[in-house]
This record gives structure tokens, sequence and C-alpha cells, in this order.
């Protein structure tokens, strides 16, 4: 029998109050570019993968949650991290570190063998055509307003072969940002 | 959802409601075919097709209220006898239900193709020039009853023609009079009509002319009894009802039809002392012998017949025939349907072996439903809103028990708290149950559903292929999960369509055999504990299983090591490999470019396993094992190197403790000798690549579907759960072995085995190591 406070923990424990995040980010953002009429910025999410910064366009993003814990799919695809549950809904994690060439292998994240998930480890929830579908990141930073003009291709070798998931990149003053397609990273 | 979807998809809900109701209706038309047909069925029919043109029209789908319109047109002339039913009308007005939800399908989709449409005014000219009139009547048979002029000018075209209809095929025609209070006449006359109905027609119910007192009101009902005089007679005993005949004139040449006059006749007096008392006067209850009746009480109108007029008399043929408790339909319309001539019996009959199935639903390009609607009996929603009822109070219980803590502090907690707590745990676990057993009811919906529209399927196949078919159908009732179903319904299309297809062979070819010329598809469900099986058999030419092997080798999908050692049974089970199809020609109706590999798959989604079964020469049966629901389930948690599975338990036989030194191997195949059988074992751990551990001993999960057995060594046992299993979604359907994914109560996410997945891996890993 397990003890009175696992207990009611459990009983009166809502996910849903482990999220909202994203609200706290879009208002906290310092954004100082003035936002001109005739090119209207769009905002991006902004998060790191190996210290590497990259964003995607934040209405593909659902929520973002904390880690929680994974449980670990046999035999399943090697980008798969595991399966997480969400209000309800079961939902795969994926790592796309390795299809960015950042890492040789997918780290261990599920499992009885697996360490604590770091401090600012998120995944991100994005809707996918055949269901939702999480991404994990080391961090996520902030939200971004990149106008069209602050958008640029991504240079040869970069975009191509392994790596076309990779659409362009943005740039705010100093600071790049690799642009994703999210779905092309999943798949 | 906005306001117009909405309406859409409650047009949609109902439309699909009034069409099942029509399916139902032609279905049983369709049974009865060359019988006399029931014109409270025919009047069923139209009141669909009318409130479907209103309802469509309504909701501005002017091709549906269109077509509807002249199907309720043509009905309408069907059921004034201005048209008769025969096959071709019969086959038209199928179509035009299949038109129909055709029609509906697309507007559910918001869409509206030109070949639907033409084929909607197709059809519906071709309702409106349907055969003119039934065959001219040269007298009219209403003249040849005995009935005031004044009471026929009040008939109604339909009660008169109902009234012809009955006079025409000889039943005899009853005026019951009944006086009821002017303060519930309502119900005495619905009652009487109730009693009334099943025992013929009540064609029309006139206020009487004799009045019912001075506070009551009388009726006279004109009834086409089906039954004799002594029976009605009977039945109506209680009731306040008279029973008067209506005398109907011989027409010319209606000797011949009369049935010869019995050889002796016992001529018994009775009711004659008190008419008053007994207030059905017996009449004659056959016709032959009604007209002798009449002869010894010539000229008592049935309009003014007075209570004291003399007795009828009672005939009994004695011998040879006995007492007839039959209708007296003269005709041999109302025999048997089994009885009639083999060839004259239409293509395909649907036989229900009992009183299984109920409620139809549409047919579109597949036989899913149009709508994720479920009907739930309010019965069983009272209940559900009673149990959340009781919960709200637990939780109230509960709430003011987290106050009392909260506020007394770090006061320990008294033993009396923990006590009261624990028994609202209880009543909370209890009522919980509850809730959750009165949801899986409201979502068990009976396979008929499902059923009724495959018997719809299976004329069209039937027809188009060239076969004469008898389908089948038992276990209707058997309730399973809305979305076992819904799943189910294309499978077992598909295997229907390849039992009437390959399996049946052509009516020639089975006189040659020495079969009966109609071929024998049946369906049936059964309920077996935890699972339902579904059986879907054929009395045909079975299955080549040499040729299988054949087929298979020349397409490479076994080696020819694998296929000498096959049982009959692994060759049998050949069929469901991916790329094959034993057809030689693709026919239009099987080969669709899916083949039983697909079936098999979709039935193994919905947890559950087919077998196949065939006797060359015989028959094939093909046996589909379902759990009755995926909702909820009563798992066994497992441990296998640190990692918790679930495995759903209407699937585990038993649980054994073994030894490492008793597992044995055969063929480098591990082994376990269970009570003198061999069962194959799989160990968890090697099968999805976790680090294996050493143990003194291992648990062993007998898993069974069906008949096939594998044991699952794990290291752990872990306990029961109720869990709900949830699908891992599109992208993770390849994961083999594991059928979803659940969420235990301390915030663990398990993944739960797909126990006929294994069982398959494991019976596939002897294959290949044959």
């Amino acid at each position: 029998m397990p003890s009175l406070s696992v207990l009611l923990d459990s009983f009166f424990y809502r996910p849903d109050e482990d999220v909202g995040l994203l609200q706290e980010l879009v208002a906290g953002t310092d954004e100082t570019v003035e936002p001109i009429a005739e090119e209207p910025p769009e905002e991006y999410l902004a998060f790191r993968l190996e210290e590497e910064h990259y964003a995607v366009p934040i209405r593909a993003v659902r929520e973002i949650v904390k880690v929680p814990p994974l449980t670990e799919v046999p035999r399943a695809a090697a980008n798969l991290l595991g399966v997480m549950y969400l209000r309800g809904e079961v939902l795969p994690v994926y790592d796309v570190k390795v299809k960015l060439r950042l890492t040789d292998k997918a780290p261990l994240v599920a499992g009885p063998d697996a360490p604590e998930p770091p401090r600012r480890a998120r995944i991100i929830v994005v809707q996918a055509e055949d269901g939702l579908a999480g991404i994990w990141v080391d961090s996520v930073s902030e939200v971004v307003r990149l106008r069209p003009s602050m958008l640029e291709v991504a240079p040869p070798g970069v975009g191509g072969g392994e790596r076309d998931c990779v659409v362009g990149l943005g740039r705010r003053n100093q600071q790049l940002f690799i642009l994703l397609d999210i779905w092309q990273a999943l798949a | 959802m906005n306001q117009a979807g909405k309406a859409l998809s409650e047009f949609v809900a109902e439309g699909t409601e009034i069409l099942e109701a029509l399916g139902r209706d032609l279905l049983v038309l369709d049974q009865q075919r060359g019988q006399e047909p029931d014109p409270d069925l025919i009047n069923g029919i139209f009141r669909a097709a009318h409130s479907l043109k209103g309802l469509s029209a309504l909701f501005g789908q002017e091709r549906i209220a269109k077509l509807g319109h002249q199907a309720e047109d043509l009905l309408d002339r069907l059921r004034l006898g201005k048209l008769s039913l025969d096959d071709r009308v019969l086959d038209t007005l199928i179509e035009s239900l299949d038109v129909l939800q055709g029609l509906l399908a697309e507007a559910s989709r918001e869409e509206s193709t030109p070949v639907m449409s033409q084929r909607a005014v197709e059809l519906g000219s071709r309702l409106a020039n349907m055969g003119a009139a039934s065959a001219a009547v040269d007298e009219d048979p209403l003249d040849r009853l005995e009935l005031d002029p004044q009471v026929r000018a009040v008939f109604t075209e339909y009660e008169e023609h109902r009234l012809r209809e009955n006079v025409r095929r000889g039943v005899s025609l009853w005026r019951v009079r009944a006086a009821f209070d002017l303060s519930d006449f309502d119900t005495g006359l619905g009652e009487l009509n109730s009693r009334l109905k099943p025992l013929g027609e009540v064609v029309s119910t006139l206020p009487s002319s004799e009045p019912g007192g001075a506070t009551g009101i009388a009726f006279d009902l004109i009834f086409g009894a089906k039954v004799s005089a002594d029976e009605l007679a009977a039945k109506l005993q209680g009731t306040p009802a008279q029973l008067f005949e209506l005398k109907v004139r011989p027409a010319a040449g209606s000797e011949a039809q009369s049935a010869p006059a019995p050889v002796a006749q016992v001529v018994r007096r009775s009711g004659a002392e008190a008419p008053e008392e007994a207030p059905a006067a017996p009449a004659a209850p056959k016709k032959s012998a009604r007209k002798k009746a009449r002869s010894s009480k010539a000229g008592a109108t049935s309009e003014t017949p007075a209570p004291q007029a003399p007795a009828l008399h009672v005939v009994e043929p004695v011998s040879p025939k006995p007492h007839r408790q039959e209708p007296l339909f003269h005709d041999e319309s109302d025999a048997p349907t089994h009885l009639r001539s083999e060839t004259s019996a239409p293509p395909v009959r649907t036989l229900m072996e009992d009183s299984g199935s109920r409620g139809t639903r549409s047919e579109s390009e597949s036989l899913r439903s149009l709508t994720q609607t479920v009907r739930v009996d309010i019965g069983r929603l009272d209940a559900l809103m009673n149990t959340v009822g009781e919960l709200l109070l637990i939780k109230a219980n509960l709430q003011r028990m987290a106050e009392a803590a909260r506020q007394d502090g770090p006061v320990t907690v008294s033993k009396m708290w923990g006590q009261e707590l624990s028994r609202e745990t209880r009543q909370l676990e209890r009522k919980l149950d509850a809730l959750q057993q009165g949801l899986l009811e409201a979502r068990m919906v009976p396979v008929g559903q499902v059923f009724d529209k495959l018997a719809r399927l299976v004329r069209r196949i039937a027809k188009d292929a060239g076969k004469e078919i008898d389908f089948v159908i038992s276990g209707g009732e058997v309730e399973l999960d809305k979305l076992i179903v819904e799943e189910l319904s294309d499978p077992l299309m598909h295997i229907i369509r390849n039992a009437i297809d390959h399996g049946a062979e052509s009516p020639e070819a089975r006189e040659a055999a020495g079969k009966p010329r109609r071929a024998r598809v049946s369906l049936r469900a059964e309920q077996k504990g935890n699972h339902v099986v579904i059986e879907v058999s054929d009395d045909g030419s079975g299955i080549d299983e040499q040729g299988v092997r054949e087929m298979a080798l020349r397409k490479g999908l076994i080696t020819e090591a694998q296929a000498r050692e096959m049982s009959r049974r692994e060759m049998l089970n050949l069929i469901f490999l991916p790329g094959f199809s034993t057809a030689r020609s693709v026919s239009e109706l099987s080969g669709r470019g899916v083949g039983l590999d697909v079936v098999k798959n979709n039935i193994g989604n919905l947890s559950g396993i087919i077998d196949v079964w065939s006797e060359r020469g015989q028959g094939t049966a093909f046996h589909l094992t379902l759990p009755v629901t995926l909702a909820i389930i009563r798992a066994l948690v497992v441990g296998v190197s640190g990692r918790t599975y679930a495995v759903p338990l209407n699937s585990v036989l038993e649980i054994l403790s073994v030894k490492p030194s008793e597992i044995r191997t055969v063929e480098r195949r591990e082994v376990l000798d269970t009570r003198g059988t061999t069962l194959p074992l799989m160990r968890l751990a090697r099968l999805f690549g976790h680090p294996e551990r050493t143990n003194d001993r291992h648990f062993v999960v007998v898993a069974g579907l069906a008949q096939e057995r594998l044991g699952i060594a794990v290291d752990e046992l872990q306990g029961q759960q109720d869990i709900v299993v949830k699908s891992l979604g599109g992208r993770l359907q390849g994961v083999r072995g594991i059928s979803g994914a659940a969420d235990l109560a301390n915030r663990r996410t398990v993944l739960v085995l797909d126990v006929g997945a294994l069982l398959e891996e494991g019976m596939s890993l002897e294959r290949r190591r044959a």
C-alpha cells in the first residue's frame, strides 16, 4: 500500500497544471524590433540543440511540456526516444539531433537505465498530419519575431544531404537561428 | 463545429436512422418474396420514404428529397394496390435504398458528384414509370361484400383498397362492435386494437351507428381475420367486443378456388341460448363451410346483425384433416418458404435463424457508418447519471476530510480519520467500477448492425456472380464495442465476397457434385467468455491446400524446405500471407487489390485473430476471435529487465513458475513441457532486445488465442489492473508486438503487448526455422 501522500497526490494530480509555459514565454518576450506595416513579422519558437540555436514557426507548436517519464518502445525506429502520456493521449517523442548530425546516437532518455532528464530539457509538442508528436530539445530559449527580410536561404552544404530539414536561416542582430522544417525532421 | 456543420451532421444521423429502418423493412420484404406482402410493412416503408423526403427538403438536400418523393409516390401506388409488388419493383426499391444511401454519404461529405446525380435522376424516372397498374379487375370484389353503401362511402381510398384486398383473398371479414365509456374509450380502443393486430388486419375503425349507452361510445372495427372464428372469439374474451361476420357473395367462378367440402361434417349448435352473454358469436372457421353456414341463415345482413340472430353453425371437419388453426389464405403463398419449389425461388434468400438482427447501418462504398453516433438506451444513461451523482457525494466527503485535515494542522492524523478515508476510498472504487461498467455497456452495439448490411450486399454480389445463395445469419444480438463493430464490417465483407466468389460453385456445378443447387453461406456470432467468435462459412468447393502451397512456392513466399514440412493447417494459413491470392483471374468482386493479409491485419488491429478451416468439396470456414471491448481491459502487469508491460488478461490462460533447468530446446527453439504438451517459449527480454537478467526462476505467462498457445517468459509479476488502452497512433502502428499504451495510476506509461501478433511471431519463427 503506497503512502497516503502518494495516493492523494495522484488523486488530485492534474497534468494540465504542468503546462502553460508557452503563455509565459509569449508574455515575457522583450522584443524590441518595431514591426513595419508592410512586412509583418512572424513568430518563431527558438530552442537549443547541443548549443546550436534552432527555430520553428510558432504556429506549428501546440505546447511545450517538461520532460515526463518516457517509456521506451522496443524494436522501434532509432529516432524514437519513447512514448509519453499527455492528457489521455499517447504521443511519440522523437530525437532530431541524429538527423541533424549533432550527435551520433540518440541519447538514452527512456527506460530504467536512463538518467534524470536535464532540468532545462523540454518536449515541444507539434501537430503532425497523423497525430501529435513530441520533439526533445535541450532548452527552450524565447519567441523571436523574424520579418521576411531577416530570413535567408541556407548556404550550400547546410541545406543539402541529410540536413534537408533545414529550410533557412534567420538573423536577428548578431544572433543566428537555424529554421527547421519540423515535419521533415520527424520523417 | 459551426452551426451549418452541426445541422448537417444531425441531418446525416437522422437520415441514416430512417434509411436503416427502410433497409430493415425492405430486407423483410425481400425474404418474403413471392408472398403476399404485409400491408403494415408497405405502410412502414411508405412512411419512411415520406419522412426522408420531408427531412431532406428541410435541410435543402434536393436530390434526396426528389428521389424520396418519387419513391414515396411508387410506394403510395403500391399500398393502394394500383401496383403490385413484383420482383422488378422490389429490386428497384432496393436500388433506391442504395442510391439514397450514396446520396446521403455524399451529403455528409458536402459534395455532389454528377455521377450520383445522374443515377438519382435516372432511377427517379424509372420509379415514376414503373408498371402502370396491377392486373385489371373485371369486377370489384367490394360489390360482393354485403356492406351498407353508407358505410362504404366513408372509407378512405386506402381502407377501401385493403378491404377489397381482403375480400379478394377470401379472408373472413368481421365487424367488431365495441362500446366503451366516454371517459376512457381511447385506452379501451387501443387495447382492443393491440389484441386484434396479431390476429389479422384492422381495416377501418368507424363510429358505430348504434349508440353505446348514455355515457358511452361504440365503434365498428372492420377486421380481416387470419385465424378461425373460435380462436378470434377466444382471444377477444374479456373485452366488450362483439363479433359479426361480414358476408361475401361468391364471385363468379370462385367455386373452383374453394376447397372441396369435407367428407363428413359434425354440426354442432352453440351460442344460440345466450348471444348477449357470449359477446363473440362463433362463426364458421373455413371458407367452404362458411358458404354452407350462410345458406342456413340467408337474409341476415351484416349491417344489422341483431344480437338475437340465429346462431351460426360451427362446422368441424372431422377427418381426414385435423382442425385447422392456420390462417385462411387459400392460395399456397403462405406456405413456409422452404417448401416452395427450388426453381421459383429468388436468387438469394436471407434466412434469420433467430430474432438476431436489430438495427442496420447504412451502406456506402465501405460498410462503415456515416455517423459516429451510438444510440443508447435511456435506462443505461440514467444508471450512469446515478453513478455520477454518487461519485459527487463521495467527492464531497473526501473534500470535507481534506479540509478537516488541513485545519487540524500538524496534529497527528487519527486512526478514525484513516478508517474513514479508507471507507470512502472503497466506495469510490465501487462507484468507479459501476461507472466503467456502465460506459462499457453504452458502447456496446449488436453485431446485427453489420450483419444486416452484409445481407443486402450478399444479394448484390450473388446476383452479379450468377450464384444462388442462401445467406444464413445468426447471433446478431451478440454485443460488441461499437468501435469493433465498425472496424469489422470491411473484413467481413471481404471474407463473404470470397465465399461467394470463390467458395460457392455455380448452381450447375453443385448439382453435378450432388449438392443442393443453392449454396449456403452462413454468418454466425457467438459469445465465448471474454471473446466473441464470428464464423463465416460456406458449403462450397473448399480451399485446395496443395494449390495454395504451389502458389506460395511459385511466388517465393516460402522455400521448398518449408513447403515439405508443412502441416495441412499451415498450408491453409498461407492464404493470409501478403501477396497471395488464389483467384486465377482477378474478378471484379474479390480482386480489389487487397487480400486476406489486409483482413488479417485489420483483425489484428482489433486484438483479434483469424483462423481458417477448409475441407475439399465440403466448404470453408473462417473464424474471427475478437475481444468484446477495447476500451477498458483488465491486464496483467509484468516486469522484464526493469521495464513494465501489460498483458491483456483475456488472453492469459495461466502463469507458470519455471526453473531455467526446465526449459528444453527442440531444434534450437526453447520449449516447455507442460502436463505432457510442448509449449513454445518466448523470452520477452530477448525478443525486445532488452538486457537479459539471469534469474533463478522465470515466470511464464501462457497466452492463447483460439488454439494457438505461447509461453512468454518475464522476470516478475506486478499484479492486475484495469487499464485504458490508447492506440499508439498512426506513426507507431508499425511496431510489432505492441498494441497500445496505457497509463498506470502512478503516472507511468506502460506498453500493452499485442498477444495475437506475438503468437504469430512465435509461429512464424517456428516456420522459418523449419
